[in-house]
């Protein structure tokens, strides 16, 4: 299956966010944490709705969390 | 592995079981002469019908006894959320499910045309649901580890 070409920091923010974990942030978005781990290793692109919520679980917004890169 | 990779691979072998033992059943069956499969359809519904229950009931016993183990091994009570990742998986894999079955249907219509007997279309028709529920489990499985 091919990369996507979406990227993002996730990971990162979760750590600035008081190390949150993968699980922790599944449970605030709304998903299963397989789900955090495949979008942060980029086997998986989020719905906007999902990109929306994991941004503002971070208080953020989408573009800087996630990018396009083609 | 992640809980849906393993609901599948439990998936698959209940589908194979449960499918090997009941067309055994049949079979010993129809060679000891209670059945005849080979000019009776009303027999071949009512086979059909009956392996649709036993089936259902048969997968609901093998679900529940995965759970209790699954919540024994890995001291997780809690099941994962089906998520869009889930539903979009899923999607996919019945995808490829029904182009299996379609084939398998047309297999089916062809070896009618070309004069086999009758009972071959059943025939066809088991296998290729069988394969085609392993293409769905096969390819869910493949989706959540490669990525969809």
């Amino acid at each position: 299956m091919a990369r996507s070409n979406i990227q993002n920091n996730i990971r990162r923010f979760r750590f600035d966010a008081n190390e949150m974990t993968q699980q922790q942030l599944a449970d605030e978005v709304g998903t299963s944490r397989q789900t955090i781990v495949a979008i942060e290793k980029g086997n998986y692109s989020p719905s906007l709705e999902l990109a929306f919520r994991i941004a503002r679980v971070f208080s953020t917004s989408i573009d800087n969390i996630f990018s396009y890169k083609p | 592995m992640s809980y849906r990779e393993k609901e599948n691979l439990v998936n698959i072998f209940s589908s194979l079981v449960i499918t090997a033992v009941y067309a055994l059943i049949i079979y010993q069956k129809q060679m000891a002469g209670q059945i005849n499969l080979e000019d009776d359809f009303q027999k071949w519904g009512i086979v059909f019908l009956i392996f649709a229950g036993v089936s259902i009931v048969a997968r609901i016993i093998i679900y529940i006894i995965f759970s209790i183990i699954n919540v024994i091994a890995t001291r997780e009570g809690k099941i994962p959320p089906v998520d869009e990742r889930d539903k979009l998986i899923k999607l996919k894999a019945t995808r490829n499910s029904h182009y299996t079955f379609s084939v398998g249907f047309f297999l089916a219509i062809i070896a009618l045309s070309i004069g086999m007997p009758a009972y071959w279309l059943f025939i066809l028709f088991v296998i290729s649901g069988v394969v085609s529920e392993l293409i769905d489990n096969g390819s869910q499985m493949y989706y959540y580890r490669k990525g969809v």
